[in-house]
């Protein structure tokens, strides 16, 4: 069959999508009128009354590890319940009820209870939990973590670096840092009438514990606690109706963050550089909020042409009282500005979308994007302390704004069935305030190839190519002291990046797929001439999956990613005379079987991932300086399972779950507390386990 | 050669090979044509008896097992929206007897219902999926034809639909509990194109994808949503904060790239470096700051803790002293210090 010929004016383009914008009678077709008297659905096995499934067992650790158990809840050695359950009723009606329980016997349950009648309302009530456990490595000389006041044992001895600090050996006390979310969220959605959905949902979440963070007088510093006692609610409403040939949604979104803690004192553990300067204090989050509406619609012009569009219009604002300029009460310090920041953040995010099929062949996509922030925050000169210990130059607040408009044009060309060429242009612009660069303007040209070479291979192939530029380089307001003028800021840069992405999916048998993909992508900064001057990405992954026979199946993957940089530095204060490196390397592998070893009674299979991360960073200062040794993390882990069914609602489960992790980080290795002269660490270890679970449990199917 | 561009010209060498294999790829028959469609649907000839017809051969035992349809919302009598409140089967996949596709093999043998020869292949019906017969434009017609609404809105025009994803590529309908939609079983669906983002997760630093404890869902909207990459939220940060409301602000000290784009310093899906920076600090901070002084300095080996232990570079490096580096609302905290 021949092609129909190429479009290959834009006078035949314009026509064509004007052609294209002509209304249509019925955008959809109405259902057919059947006669289904006779439509008995006997044999349908409708499902009524309850039904589920419940499984209880047991587990054990065999060791301690937060890196471990960082998310999952396992970080402890010892034993754990396993409690998972779904249920569910259904009646004809369309009432029902779904209640799920997972991990019910570790920090990381969450429960999820929703009912309704199905095409009428729905109701919902659900619970997480969250833990992110930080570091079991770290130790502190200084009580009451996890409160707002730090203070340090009685019989401590101020030195002018922490060698010392003669009562620091005995004064540490180890402090697990971990925080824990607690999510409770609430829901409704009610369908008032058949082309309307409205919904409503509430989510309250408490997060609470410890994490660190570091605090210094001039340049003395300590790793610090801080603790963590959130709230943030949020609310998400929406009414939307759809017609045949358009759709529309009004929403709104409100999130609360209040942070019961404003502050974290702390004693200073060095001998005062400066009379007064016993105390050190740092503002914590302040409390927020956020608002907005968002108005979404969709219509259908002709049957071969869409508009949308989104607006979102909203305000962050934050009020919080200030805390003093110091609370080193030698200092003579003038009186603030203000009493707070009543910052205020107007933010309008709007998108038009056009997608038009011209013909059968060609389709145009339109797209453009405007995103403001407006910041109204007040400027005032405040006089400030500098770490609690000197009173400074005044400065003022620079509450930063700024516009993003993006247009983006693209069209795709298919050949035949089987081919189909794409190609685009998007013209991204910034515009700031008070940075150092008002305008970057990025324009970007791609080409992409869609191709089903044969029956069971599709490839793709996408090339793009981008050009960024700027208004001049200018120091920014206020900074003092100055930026290097040689500096660019690498997102404010001038830049030119290209790309390239390969994709193939083979089924050379309907038992085997695999696929393939390499990703690539520059970033050449090389007009500066500080900062960053070159990036690279490359990414290589393939899969493949393999039903090997009727009761085994085989999962495959390999991946290996390199992300590379240069940077320049300049230790004279003038042209660049330090030169970096940065070369990341991730290569990942896994295999996973599944196998029915006695027909209807016993699968077993079998999981193993591992990765190894390297780091390698390189800095040339033109001196014989010693290399720094590679960040490293080598991570295997074997999940082992049989499921062996007892009865036909009765099934026995054992798992084995095996994980050895190593990794080395010379940010950490070897940094004892009292190893830097100048920072009071935590003195936390680079991770390392060795872990085994194993559990058993019992599924009861009714 | 210039080496940099080696992995361009892989990619130029993989594209050539795979050409040169299929320079005889078959001449594919034109796309059946939408209106075509739209009316063999409408003057199909359905079943008379609707579901039982198919379930006689489509029972528990068949290949391709249906029946947990039936545990599922467009299993569902009692809402009227619901495929099993109408056309049953057919709602979805076309009339029985002539199918949707302007199929004439199919028409001249009396459908995917009629007789069959013993031996002789069985005329397809209107399916979904990588072995579907139907265009994929074809296949997301028919289940926007009800799905259209509320979160489905924008889907025409993003990135998914324009890359021809079929609705049943992620969507499993014949299960009870469709994997996509729910959060422990969502990655691996998503990991099957995404496979780089299934490796980011496994990195050291992550968000807990990997353990169930969070969905793809909770960051991105596959069918469609205003802002890049397809986000929950109107802009990138304002996803970020829905979880981490506290580095919001609006902070009295701001830290100009924080409030534009989290993605400057950190990598969502995973990094080798911890709190998912996409490098590590000082080298990190000093690729933006360079005023003489202690940011201007290449700190080299010799500050590790075998020489001289700098706290410029051990421990939080540059966050040793500069913690607050999200903004600060401490009167005094115009360096993130306070």
């Amino acid at each position: 069959m021949k092609p129909e010929p190429h479009a290959t004016t834009g006078v035949r383009l314009l026509a064509l999508a004007l052609i294209s914008l002509q209304p249509v009678s019925a955008a959809r077709a109405e259902p057919p009128t059947v006669d289904t008297s006779n439509w008995k659905c006997k044999y349908c096995a409708f499902e009524e009354g309850f039904s589920g499934e419940v499984e209880v067992g047991a587990g054990h650790v065999s060791g301690d590890s937060f890196k471990f158990g960082e998310y999952n809840g396992l970080e402890e050695e010892g034993g754990f319940f396993v409690g998972n359950a779904t249920a569910r009723y259904r009646a004809e009606d369309a009432t029902y009820l779904d209640l799920l329980f997972y991990d019910l016997g570790l920090d990381s349950r969450s429960l999820r209870v929703e009912g309704g009648k199905q095409g009428k309302y729905k109701l919902f009530l659900e619970y997480d939990e969250i833990p992110h456990y930080i570091s079991d490595s770290t130790a502190t000389p200084y009580r009451g973590t996890g409160s707002e006041t730090l203070s340090l044992p009685a019989g401590w001895a101020e030195a002018g670096s922490t060698a010392g600090m003669s009562a620091l050996g005995g004064s540490l006390r180890d402090v697990d840092l971990h925080t824990k979310r607690e999510r409770v969220g609430v829901g409704v959605a009610f369908v008032p009438r058949s082309n309307w959905q409205t919904a409503v949902q509430y989510r309250h979440e408490e997060k609470e514990g410890k994490m660190a963070t570091a605090g210094s007088f001039f340049f003395n510093a300590a790793q610090l606690v801080e603790p963590v006692d959130y709230v943030t609610d949020q609310v998400d409403a929406s009414v939307s109706y759809s017609a045949s040939n358009w759709q529309a949604k009004l929403a709104y979104y409100g999130s609360m963050f209040d942070n019961k803690d404003q502050s974290l004192l702390w004693q200073n553990a060095y001998t005062p550089l400066v009379a007064g300067a016993d105390e050190g204090q740092l503002a914590l989050a302040p409390d927020n909020q956020f608002h907005q509406i968002v108005l979404s619609g969709a219509y259908q012009l002709s049957q071969r042409t869409q508009a949308s569009a989104d607006v979102a219009v909203g305000r962050m604002e934050q009020d919080e009282d200030f805390l003093p300029a110091t609370v080193n009460t030698s200092l003579l310090v003038p009186s603030l500005p203000r009493s707070s920041a009543d910052a205020e953040v107007d933010t309008l995010t709007a998108n038009f979308r056009l997608v038009s099929a011209v013909t059968d062949k060609l389709r145009l996509n339109g797209a453009y994007t405007y995103n403001d922030r407006d910041n109204d925050t007040p400027q005032s000169t405040y006089s400030w302390v500098t770490t609690d210990s000197f009173v400074a130059t005044p400065r003022t607040n620079q509450p930063y704004s700024f516009t993003q408009s993006e247009l983006k044009l693209s069209g795709d060309y298919r050949i035949d069935k089987s081919t189909k060429v794409s190609a685009g242009f998007d013209h991204d612009r910034h515009e700031r305030t008070r940075q150092e660069v008002n305008t970057t303007r990025e324009n970007t040209v791609w080409g992409k190839l869609s191709k089903r070479a044969k029956e069971n291979l599709d490839l793709s192939v996408k090339f793009a190519h981008a050009e960024r530029d700027n208004s001049p380089y200018k120091p920014a307001p206020d900074v003092d002291p100055e930026q290097n003028p040689l500096l660019r800021k690498y997102n404010l840069a001038d830049r030119t990046r290209n790309s390239a992405e390969f994709h193939a999916s083979l089924i050379p048998h309907e038992r085997v797929n695999l696929g393939f993909a390499v990703d690539f992508a520059r970033d050449d900064y090389s007009r500066s001439q500080l900062g960053l001057t070159d990036g690279q990405e490359l990414g290589l992954n393939a899969d493949a999956s393999v039903l090997l026979t009727d009761d085994t199946s085989l999962h495959l993957f390999v991946g290996r990613e390199r992300i590379r940089s240069k940077q320049a530095g300049s230790q004279s204060g003038s042209v660049p005379d330090w030169f970096a490196r940065n070369d990341d390397t991730v290569t990942s592998a896994g295999i996973g079987i599944a196998h029915q070893l006695i027909e209807d009674k016993l699968d077993v299979g079998a999981d193993y991932t591992a990765i190894r991360s390297t780091g390698k960073i390189d800095v040339d200062s033109g001196t014989p300086d010693p290399p720094f040794p590679d960040l490293k993390t080598d991570l295997d882990s074997l999940k082992l399972y049989a499921n062996y069914r007892l009865r036909e609602d009765m099934t026995l489960n054992a798992a084995y779950w095996y994980e050895n992790y190593n990794s080395k980080d010379w940010h950490l290795d070897g940094v004892a507390p009292d190893t830097i002269p100048n920072v009071l660490s935590f003195g936390a270890d680079s991770p390392d386990y060795e872990i085994h679970v194993v559990t058993l449990s019992l599924r009861y199917k009714f | 050669m210039n080496h940099n561009y080696s992995p361009v010209t892989l990619l130029l060498l993989l594209w050539c090979v795979s050409f040169s294999s299929t320079a005889q790829a078959e001449q594919a028959a034109t796309p059946a044509d939408a209106e075509q469609v739209a009316r063999t649907v409408q003057e199909g000839v359905y079943t008379e008896k609707g579901a039982d017809t198919c379930i006689k051969c489509h029972d528990e035992d068949a290949d391709y097992p249906v029946f947990d349809i039936f545990k599922t919302k467009h299993g569902t009598r009692g809402d009227k929206r619901a495929p099993f409140a109408g056309l049953q089967c057919e709602a979805c996949h076309g009339p029985g007897v002539a199918g949707a596709k302007a199929m004439q093999e199919a028409l001249d043998r009396g459908g995917h219902v009629g007789k069959v020869r013993p031996g002789q292949k069985r005329p397809p019906i209107f399916n979904f999926g990588d072995k579907s017969d139907e265009s994929v434009k074809e296949q997301n017609r028919m289940c926007l034809t009800c799905h259209q609404s509320d979160s489905h809105i924008a889907w025409m025009g993003t990135k998914h639909e324009g890359s021809d994803v079929a609705c049943a590529n992620c969507h499993t309908i014949h299960a009870a509990q469709d994997p996509v939609l729910t959060r422990m079983t969502q990655p691996d669906v998503c990991f099957k194109c995404h496979t780089r983002q299934r490796a980011d997760f496994y990195k050291p630093s992550n968000h807990p994808v990997r353990f169930g404890q969070i969905a793809c869902t909770e960051c991105h909207n596959p069918h469609g949503a205003i802002s890049a990459s397809l986000l929950v939220r109107p802009t990138l940060n304002e996803t970020c904060y829905t979880c981490h409301a506290e580095k919001r602000g609006p902070f009295l000290w701001e830290h100009a790239p924080v409030p534009e784009d989290c993605t400057l310093c950190h990598n969502p899906h995973g990094s080798i470096h911890k709190a998912l920076l996409n490098k590590t600090a000082p080298l990190l901070c000093q690729q933006c700051h360079s005023q003489a002084g202690h940011p201007s300095v290449a700190y080299t080996g010799a500050g590790l803790p075998s020489g001289s232990a700098s706290g410029f570079m051990l421990a939080g490096a540059c966050l040793n002293c500069h913690s607050q580096v999200h903004g600060s609302n401490h009167p005094s905290g115009v360096k993130l210090m306070r």
